[in-house]
């Protein structure tokens, strides 16, 4: 039998098992396995992770007839979606514009203090996510101890500390939720819109220099026009990870900074109902079947658009 | 140094834009420090009143003594939870590293049947995050877990680890798979012809050569797993540092805020360590989504 084993592993035709067999695993168990598990509790009434209880019984499309309902007459859940909507549209503005901004900055400037300031960027993507959400917890913080509350007070501007989570709605908590994700999400431009102009040879450069190109010429008619691809690449990667990521906005909601009908995302939406407060399994599940098809589709797309077959060409000359 | 742009650059123009990058981070950098000022003071010192500040190292005393009055007198181990993240943060590491450097050289090297395939799937996975998934990865988590209760602790480390780590396994793959494209060809040849197999030739002879691609993937699967908060306030049996600081914010009133601005600063050590000494190995594995 181990002999037969080895034999096996030694054909040329399956080595390739032993590489992809680990990645292929925990692809299966954690990400298409818990897939079709969604899909079977959006059919079960699961509530309270109570499984012996609910977990035989179907209700068919109950959960999602629930949804659709709620979207049209349940408040809370229409927030969801214009919060979701209003979050996922100007933040990716801010992503995109902020971070081709930084990255063409930060190269007319010389190149130590560009390098500090580049890597101070990077900290909210890198920083633990509890200490990124104190952090922002306190700067947003509704009474005067609020660090945008004093300083707003110092300068004169405002008299009394504002409740920025909760008094401005809806762009109060949306501001803030906004800002601490955009933050996230500029650093991601940054470092590719960076690296896509420290590729591009510089002879143009020094040729618009010496025609007397100002900064913003050399960026507007240069730099930008040659990256396309890549001003498409973090846009349409990041929508995609704005729609599902939710842990740097789930603290300062929990906490309440923000209030919970304004401040919740989709993504959040189906964590909260999943695993906060009174648990309802199937809705989530539900919720979140229909944000895997939506996303799955906006993935595809995306890759089509980036030309898919452009970032696999086959590898050159296998034995 | 490669040649930027002329020399002639006007200072003036410089000068503005340079201020304006400062204002732009300002935010940031006021955020963090005054988190970390007021670790060393007696209260918050959040809203410019220098008065506020009184410096003392009491927090950090007694956040390393374990005598936090933080919820209702009840005694933190603070360690302890420093261990249980870098437990986590490591498993994550070792897990990320080990999947990512299989996998990204079968697809950089080798031409199998489903290539195309797998390659599809791991680029859709990677631009389609997995945290939202974690219904039914919790559901999974209820299937498995063993009755007993002495071994659930231990249990709940490994899953936390493991379904940690799958997050970002797309993102290594991708990441190894760029580095190994980058070797020559004609080194594998020579093992090949010598007779090795492919398992060897991965273990002596390419491993060695990707050693800034190992480097940048252990770190960036360290820091994946320390950041963590969902994936282990949904699994973990004990408490980290995260959730450390999570619960004792949800009980403002009882907490000694000051505390929890020490074991944050703690928490972000790690993070601002690796940033000062490895600063272009970060820069090179946020890169990794784009190699055409």
């Amino acid at each position: 039998m181990k002999y037969k084993l080895k034999d096996f592993l030694r054909n040329k035709k399956y080595e390739y098992l032993i590489f992809i067999l680990p990645a292929l695993i925990l692809i299966i168990i954690f990400y298409i396995l818990p897939v079709a598990l969604s899909v079977y509790i959006s059919f079960t009434p699961l509530k309270n992770w109570n499984l012996d209880k609910y977990l035989g019984t179907i209700v068919g499309f109950r959960n999602y007839e629930r949804f659709f309902h709620m979207l049209q007459y349940d408040p809370i859940i229409r927030n969801v979606f214009l919060t979701t909507i209003a979050f996922i549209g100007i933040t990716l503005v801010i992503n995109v514009l902020g971070g081709l901004l930084l990255a063409l900055a930060t190269y007319f400037v010389s190149q130590k203090f560009s390098s500090v300031f580049r890597t101070l960027w990077l900290l909210p993507r890198m920083a633990p996510i509890a200490v990124y959400s104190l952090v922002w917890y306190y700067f947003f913080h509704g009474s005067d101890i609020g660090t945008l509350n004093s300083f707003l007070m110092y300068l004169g501007l405002i008299k009394k500390p504002i409740s920025w989570g909760y008094d401005i709605i809806p762009w109060g908590p949306w501001s803030i939720i906004i800002f601490v994700n955009g933050l996230v999400g500029v650093s991601f431009g940054m470092i590719i819109f960076t690296s896509a102009i420290s590729n591009i040879p510089k002879e143009l450069v020094i040729a618009a220099r010496v025609d007397g190109a100002s900064n913003w010429q050399i960026s507007t008619k240069i730099f930008i026009p040659l990256m396309k691809w890549h001003i498409l690449y973090v846009t349409t990667w990041q929508l995609l990870s704005l729609l599902t990521t939710y842990a740097h906005i789930f603290l300062l909601v929990q906490w309440g900074l923000v209030s919970k009908q304004y401040g919740t995302t989709w993504s959040l939406y189906i964590y909260q109902v999943a695993f906060t407060g009174r648990t309802d399994q199937g809705l989530a599940a539900a919720a979140g079947v229909i944000l895997v098809i939506v996303g799955g589709i906006l993935g595809y797309i995306t890759l089509r658009i980036l030309g898919f077959e452009r970032m696999i060409t086959k590898p050159r000359g296998d034995i | 140094m490669s040649l930027r742009d002329v020399e002639v650059r006007a200072r003036k123009t410089e000068a503005i834009i340079a201020l304006a990058i400062i204002l732009a981070t300002s935010p940031i950098i006021i955020g963090f420090s005054l988190i970390i000022l007021s670790s060393f003071s007696k209260s918050m010192v959040t809203n410019f009143d220098p008065s506020s500040f009184h410096l003392t190292l009491e927090n950090w005393i007694n956040l390393l003594q374990g005598k936090s009055a933080a919820v209702g007198g009840l005694k933190e181990n603070i360690l302890k939870y420093t261990l249980n993240t870098a437990v986590v943060a490591l498993g994550v590491s070792l897990v990320v590293t080990l999947v990512g450097t299989m996998s990204g050289y079968a697809i950089s090297r080798m031409n199998f049947r489903y290539r195309k395939h797998f390659l599809l799937l791991i680029l859709l996975l990677h631009a389609f995050p997995g945290s939202v998934l974690i219904v039914g990865v919790y559901f999974i988590y209820r299937l498995m877990s063993p009755i007993a209760m002495g071994s659930i602790t231990t249990f709940s480390f490994f899953y936390v680890i493991i379904a940690r780590a799958s997050l970002e396994i797309p993102m290594a793959v991708w990441l190894m798979k760029g580095f190994f494209d980058l070797i020559p060809w004609e080194v594998e040849w020579a093992a090949l012809i010598d007779g090795a197999s492919r398992l060897t030739v991965w273990r002596k002879v390419m491993l060695p050569l990707v050693k800034p691609g190992i480097a940048a993937i252990l770190l960036f699967g360290f820091l994946a797993g320390w950041q963590d908060l969902i994936y282990v306030r949904t699994f973990l049996a004990e408490k980290t540092l995260a959730t450390f600081i999570e619960y004792n914010l949800g009980t403002l009133e009882f907490a000694e805020m000051p505390l929890v601005a020490a074991a944050a600063t703690l928490y972000l050590l790690p993070t601002i360590i690796f940033f000062i000494t490895s600063q272009q190995l970060l820069l090179k594995v946020s890169l990794a989504g784009l190699k055409r």
